[in-house]
């Protein structure tokens, strides 16, 4: 499990038991967590065969701001029902109104599993259509001649997806930058984070000539100007800029980059943590090996009050 | 090994086992107590001369002797942030578990990683030259580990960011 997956694990096998031909329906109340405090809610309010499932995201506003609505619809559009209290949104599938083929059936699935990941996309969607349009635009001038506007891209779009921590995407003409802010809870997150940032930005000199271009800083990019609450100069913020290339803005490639980049954040996390518990381990084993080394220095004089064992099973002590 | 280890180690063992004619010595000053000279400094002319073993500048021992006991300090090398950190919490953890350790000082004394203090108690009980060679070896092992270890957190990197970046291309 190097990669995360892009959809919710948990949401995908209930929903996977529940449509199964052979299931009864049962009453569900489940609350389901998710990266970056995304909560669902799995319920059967009404009857046993309606499924509510309904999320909470914490910079939801900010996400219809930038037409996560329009994306939802656009993906839910029969399913979606008013969202339930205390909840940002919501959709409800009818057990008994299920699509026939088990294709269909599947892919209903997937969806409702990718809710997090459709509603964050919309800011990226928006941005890489803002990109067709100024690409548009960009191609009727020179680069000298093109007005501001074409020139400098269009404005930062800012998700507040953590308490602390931010997405910020631009649209420019040439390429479309997502930025993550991250926050470093301790002096060794933030030097493996170090090191592995390094391999980020050294990965496409190396190795993959076509992956975008990333960089890492520990003040605000230019880019960011103007943008509220940015925390900058210290070391346990880091800003990582990935630049988005034309050849990832296809419109065969979107879907699969947007899955793809919104689980930078996570992923990078992750992987830190990971590094961590493993040489923690590997400190435990080379301890026990020193301790080993360190009693060997104690003469053998004790292996005589050692217990022995007879063939009955009674115990008795040599020597002493 | 490398050129100069060898040199270095050979040195530290040789001051180490000529330190280490330690002999049972009840305190001066208070009546009824034996507790380590190099710790407790009640009187000085139970100290002897301290010596250090520098490798070079990172890598140095303190060997401070006394009639009934002797404290080895080691300073590990760190060349960068990362080795930093995983030198610190590499003592940390062995400092941690200094119980089973007997001869490990539970606090380093300033300026190094870690220190051992050995007693007289320590080389009556433990065969004095195999003493040795476990702070011989712990110093080489410890090198060793460090420097696996930052290769270890480097390749993974290099690996966890080829393959987040693989789907892009």
């Amino acid at each position: 499990m190097l990669l995360l997956d892009y959809q919710n694990v948990l949401i995908e096998s209930l929903l996977k038991d529940r449509f199964a031909p052979e299931a009864t329906p049962t009453a569900i109340d489940q609350i389901v967590s998710d990266f970056d405090n995304v909560t669902f809610h799995i319920s059967t309010p009404e009857s046993k065969t309606r499924i509510l499932i309904s999320t909470s995201i914490k910079c939801y506003r900010e996400l219809v701001q930038y037409g996560a609505e329009d994306v939802l619809q656009r993906e839910y559009g029969p399913y979606i029902v008013a969202p339930e209290q205390g909840y940002d949104f919501s959709v409800q599938v009818d057990l008994e109104n299920l699509p026939e083929s088990q294709e269909e059936k599947d892919e209903l699935v997937r969806k409702i599993s990718l809710l997090k990941r459709n509603a964050m996309a919309a800011p990226f969607e928006q941005a890489f259509d803002e990109y067709a349009a100024l690409h548009e635009e960009a191609s009727k001038y020179t680069s000298e001649s093109a007005p501001q506007g074409v020139r400098e891209g269009g404005g930062v779009r800012a998700i507040h997806y953590r308490d602390e921590e931010a997405i910020y995407i631009k649209a420019s003409h040439d390429r479309v930058t997502v930025i993550f802010s991250t926050v470093f809870r301790e002096e060794t997150d933030r030097v493996y984070g170090k090191v592995f940032l390094q391999e980020f930005v050294d990965a496409r000199r190396r190795a993959i000539q076509n992956a975008p271009q990333v960089l890492f800083r520990h003040d605000p990019p230019l880019e960011l100007e103007g943008q509220p609450n940015l925390k900058a100069g210290k070391g346990d913020v880091g800003y990582i800029t990935f630049v988005l290339f034309p050849r990832h803005l296809t419109p065969a490639r979107r879907e699969e980059v947007i899955s793809h980049i919104q689980t930078f954040r996570d992923y990078f996390h992750y992987h830190i943590k990971a590094s961590k518990a493993y040489i923690h381990s590997r400190m435990r084993r080379r301890t026990a090996d020193f301790l080993q080394v360190l009693r060997r220095a104690r003469p053998e004089a004790e292996e005589g009050t050692k217990e022995r064992k007879t063939a009955s099973g009674r115990t008795f002590k040599v020597g002493g | 090994m490398s050129q100069s280890l060898r040199p270095y180690l050979s040195c530290v063992r040789s001051t180490l086992t000529a330190a280490l004619s330690l002999s049972n010595f009840a305190s001066q000053a208070s009546e009824r107590h034996n507790v380590p000279e190099i710790e407790a400094r009640t009187s000085p002319e139970l100290i002897l001369n301290p010596l250090t073993v520098s490798r070079n500048q990172e890598e140095r021992v303190l060997i401070e002797p006394s009639v009934n006991s002797v404290r080895v300090s080691i300073r590990i090398k760190q060349a960068d942030e990362i080795e930093n950190i995983l030198v610190h919490k590499f003592t940390r953890f062995l400092t941690q578990r200094a119980e089973p350790f007997f001869i490990l000082r539970r606090k380093p004394i300033d300026g190094y990683d870690i220190s051992f203090l050995i007693t007289n108690f320590h080389t009556e009980e433990m065969l004095k030259h195999k003493l040795v060679d476990f702070i011989i070896q712990f110093m080489e092992d410890v090198d060793k580990e460090i420097s696996e270890m930052k290769l270890f957190l480097n390749a993974r990197a290099r690996f966890v960011a080829e393959s987040f970046l693989t789907p892009f291309d």
